[in-house]
């Protein structure tokens, strides 16, 4: 099938192309949120390569399924029907309300201007500075800080407990959450047993340590599980969100699935949803509404399964977006198609989105902030060639 | 693991790696830290010795006072507060500066001969709140200045000060029942310093040689209110006394019976053996080497107890330059060398303490929020992790300081401190530290800074390929070469 799946960014790019439009970047208008002063926006960062493939899926793609023999998946396998095109992995269907209600949208095939060396460490750096250059220790939350209109905005958090690039930086921005003892993501614990092998008395003492009672390593606090953990991570967020903090950041990890993806990856999006799901409950109806929520990843996966049921480091992924603010219910971006042709460099989903005009374009309509600001000091070098809705205006 | 002696002698005999620093790879240079941190001034407690004592005595008397009060139906409960606030402050303080010493000495070697010694002599905070006042005191007078000249002089030091009788006979106010006899009230302490300071629990000594030390040691009191040492004849019964085989008259210039007590201990063979097959436990390998150990008695013996020469002795050994990784670190070990190998500097560590200082409720807490505008949860959240990321750590790793489980102080066999729960809590803290110095550590840099050529190839390849920058630290952190030493 050789559908063309240029939906409603690229129908809009042609009209914007065609007209005077061109010379204005970012004509979104902004939401209803912004106009009240009241909105709130918080990132959530998937540490590891999240697979867009695997969470939202090309089934409708007729080279999809002969690319990933054990992990694709179809409407009559268990797939969540989204657009006739696309499906959701059913690990998130605990977000299908969402979508049903209009306040869960995926943009597909995003990357960040990171290309090649496929390295997290490096990745997650552009992911989270914002920029070219991995070495560059502010990250563009922060910056977006000191270009926020309303002072009442820049009130941010972290409530990983821990310091994360994006957030850091110049501007003001506090850290809740200790999260000692938050249990090990699945390819963190597949590190660790790798770590401990080549050491007959570590190795023992891991693989006790993993079955005693309470869980698998480190310590979670008696009677707690990983789920309860990230569910408390998410209503943190939503009740500080509720109360004076208006920006929020968090990460998710779990996504390295190298091996068995598909055993981890339903484990790392149940902790996605998980957390979605108690961050809209703590926040509450009326906060909930002026609420958008961006899921973001270094970069995604290979299309092709490997031999070992997981996929490699690829390049383009998905990011989600989700809130009461959120004009959902689609899936946007352009999709480029998986044939071999199509794919970068015959391996990766080749990027048709910049992951960055994304955020650019959420900032823009949920805060006001400028596009000038936006592509020189949130992002600096990004070019907005036009203008994304993804808001409810 | 094929390392340079440079890289064993730092992890095995001082703190580990620090970036920058050049631990000596041979036994003269290791020895010579010895002689250079006894001459060192302490760096605590902030008062001075003389000016804590001062503070502590102070603080005893007003609390005194209250408690009297509170007898007489008028108790001042924000005057015991206050007095409670600043204890805990003084205990903070000397905590911080003491793993401050073993993160930012240069002289590793002495650095873990101090802690070696104070867990031999371990004081306890357990019984007697006010002991956080002079814990401290009891490292800085009595096992810092003392630990590199004759065992003799360091054990008479060590045992003749206010905070490890106060450990050794508990609470003060038992004590201070007059009528108890006092065989009862030292025997505790002559079964400490027969079994753990000195002859070692298997040396032949009966009941009779503990009833015997007990009166011996009968009249050695601590003034709770001065924090200072008596000897009280009055609770010294009349001698003979008959210890080991010695007399001890009693009644003939009987106050200086438990001092040559102590020198007699100080010298017995069984001593030597006990403390230089502990030496070599500590720091080489569970088994000891009986090669090694002969060694360090001969010099014992030859010297009179000249610990020096016992170190040297040591040092020179083959053995103590082989099969490296044999002992896994206890926490305070783990801690220390996790921030040696970070780089965290001096000011960093100050402000983990003022963040801890700080109380959020009190009226400081909140002149700070209005001016700062700092909320006070944002301070607490501070507080709270500078207290998880230090003294907390250790306690939940089960060392906490000053609080030994028991008084002959922490085991360090490798079974003691690799258990399951031992590595969750060890993993949860080094995922702690990276969350939080995430911004200043370079995974792979770390792997090189904390591990040197100790490293085994496959944790240098999983940290490279780590899928966060968070989870490659923890690895380095929890690796087991970065935890074996």
């Amino acid at each position: 099938m050789t559908r063309d799946r240029s939906f409603l960014l690229s129908r809009r790019k042609l009209l914007a192309g065609a007209g005077a439009l061109a010379a204005l970047p970012m004509m979104a208008p902004i939401s209803v949120a912004a106009a009240s002063g009241e909105g709130r926006f918080v990132t959530i960062i998937l540490r590891g390569a999240m697979d867009g493939l695997d969470l939202v899926q090309p089934y409708g793609d007729a080279a999809f399924a002969a690319l990933r023999p054990s992990l694709a998946l179809k409407p009559e396998t268990g797939l969540i029907d989204l657009d006739g095109f696309f499906g959701l992995h059913p690990a998130a269907g605990d977000l299908m309300p969402l979508w049903q209600a209009r306040e869960l949208a995926f943009v597909h095939a995003v990357a960040t201007p990171y290309r090649g060396a496929r390295n997290h460490f490096e990745g997650q750096d552009i992911l989270e500075n914002g920029g070219h250059e991995v070495g560059e220790k502010s990250g563009w939350l922060n910056r977006a800080l000191a270009v926020l209109p309303r002072s009442g905005s820049r009130q941010a958090v972290n409530v990983s407990g821990a310091s994360e690039l994006i957030l850091n930086g110049p501007n003001d921005a506090q850290r809740r959450g200790a999260h000692y003892g938050l249990a090990l993501a699945g390819d963190e614990e597949r590190f660790f047993e790798e770590l401990f092998s080549g050491d007959e008395e570590f190795a023992k003492v891991w693989s006790a340590a993993a079955t005693t009672d309470g869980g698998g390593p480190p310590s979670p606090p008696a009677g707690a599980t990983r789920a309860t953990q990230i569910s408390e991570i998410g209503r943190m967020a939503g009740s500080l969100l509720r109360e004076n903090y208006r920006i929020a950041n968090f990460s998710i990890a779990g996504w390295d699935t190298h091996v068995d993806q598909k055993t981890q990856f339903p484990k790392a999006v149940g902790d996605l949803t998980t957390a979605i799901i108690s961050l809209k409950e703590a926040l509450g109806t009326e906060a909930w509404d002026k609420t958008v929520v961006l899921a973001v990843t270094e970069f995604g996966r290979t299309a092709r399964e490997n031999d070992k049921g997981g996929t490699e480091h690829g390049t383009a992924s998905v990011a989600l977006l989700a809130g009461g603010a959120v004009a959902g219910g689609q899936v946007h971006g352009q999709w480029p198609g998986l044939t071999p042709d199509q794919l970068l460099d015959g391996q990766d989903l080749s990027p048709t989105g910049d992951l960055r005009a994304v955020a650019a374009s959420l900032l823009q309509q949920q805060f006001e902030v400028s596009p000038a600001n936006l592509t020189t000091k949130v992002f600096p070098g990004l070019t907005l060639d036009g203008a994304s809705n993804y808001l409810k205006g | 693991m094929a390392l340079s002696t440079a890289t064993l002698a730092a992890i095995r005999y001082g703190y580990g790696l620090r970036p920058g620093e050049d631990f000596p790879g041979d036994a003269a240079g290791v020895l010579a830290q010895v002689a250079a941190g006894v001459a060192e001034k302490p760096t605590f407690p902030r008062d001075g010795v003389a000016g804590r004592l001062e503070r502590a005595t102070r603080l005893l008397s007003v609390k005194a006072a209250e408690a009297k009060a509170a007898e007489g139906g008028k108790p001042n409960e924000s005057i015991r507060q206050e007095m409670d606030k600043e204890a805990r402050e003084i205990f903070r303080q000397d905590a911080m500066a003491r793993l401050g010493r073993a993160v930012h000495s240069r002289l590793g070697f002495y650095e873990r001969l101090v802690s070696f010694w104070a867990n031999h002599f371990a004081v306890s905070v357990a019984d007697f709140l006010p002991m956080g006042m002079i814990a401290g005191l009891h490292e800085v007078q009595a096992i810092r200045p003392m630990l590199g000249g004759k065992f003799s002089a360091l054990l008479q030091s060590a045992v003749l000060h206010p905070a490890l009788l106060i450990s050794v006979q508990g609470d003060g106010t038992t004590v201070a029942a007059e009528g108890s006899a006092p065989a009862l009230r030292n025997e505790r302490l002559a079964r400490q310093l027969l079994d753990a300071y000195t002859l070692g629990p298997d040396a032949g000594q009966t009941p009779d040689d503990l009833q015997a030390a007990a009166r011996v040691l009968g009249g050695v009191t601590v003034d709770y209110r001065a924090l200072t040492i008596l000897f009280e004849p009055r609770f010294s019964p009349p001698g003979p006394h008959v210890v080991m085989g010695k007399t001890y008259r009693g009644e003939e210039g009987g106050n200086q019976d438990h001092v040559l007590f102590l020198e007699d201990l100080a010298v017995h063979p069984k001593t030597a053996a006990h403390i230089c097959r502990k030496l070599v436990r500590h720091f080489i390998a569970d088994e000891a080497p009986e090669e090694l150990v002969s060694a360090m008695t001969d010099a014992w013996g030859k010297s009179e107890g000249d610990l020096m020469q016992v170190y040297q002795a040591m040092l020179e050994h083959p053995r103590a330059w082989a099969e490296p990784g044999r002992k896994i670190k206890a926490p305070f070990e783990f801690v220390a060398s996790t921030f040696r190998a970070i780089e965290l500097s001096e000011r960093s560590l100050a402000g983990l303490q003022r963040d801890m200082e700080i109380e959020a409720d009190g009226p400081v807490g909140k002149a700070i929020e209005l001016a700062a505008g700092v909320r006070v949860e944002d301070r607490r959240a501070r507080a709270d992790r500078a207290e998880a990321l230090t003294l907390g750590a250790l306690q939940r790793m089960g060392q906490p300081m000053w609080h030994p489980p028991r008084l002959e102080g922490h085991g360090d066999d490798a079974g003691v401190w690799m258990t399951p729960d031992q590595m969750r809590e060890r993993i949860s803290w080094a995922r702690m530290v990276a969350g939080i110095f995430a911004q200043r550590i370079e995974p792979n840099a770390l792997v090189v800074a904390a591990l040197g050529d100790a490293v085994r190839p496959e944790t240098k390849r999983l940290v490279e390929h780590a899928p966060s920058r968070l989870q490659g630290i923890g690895m380095v952190l929890a690796s087991p070469e970065f935890n074996r030493r």
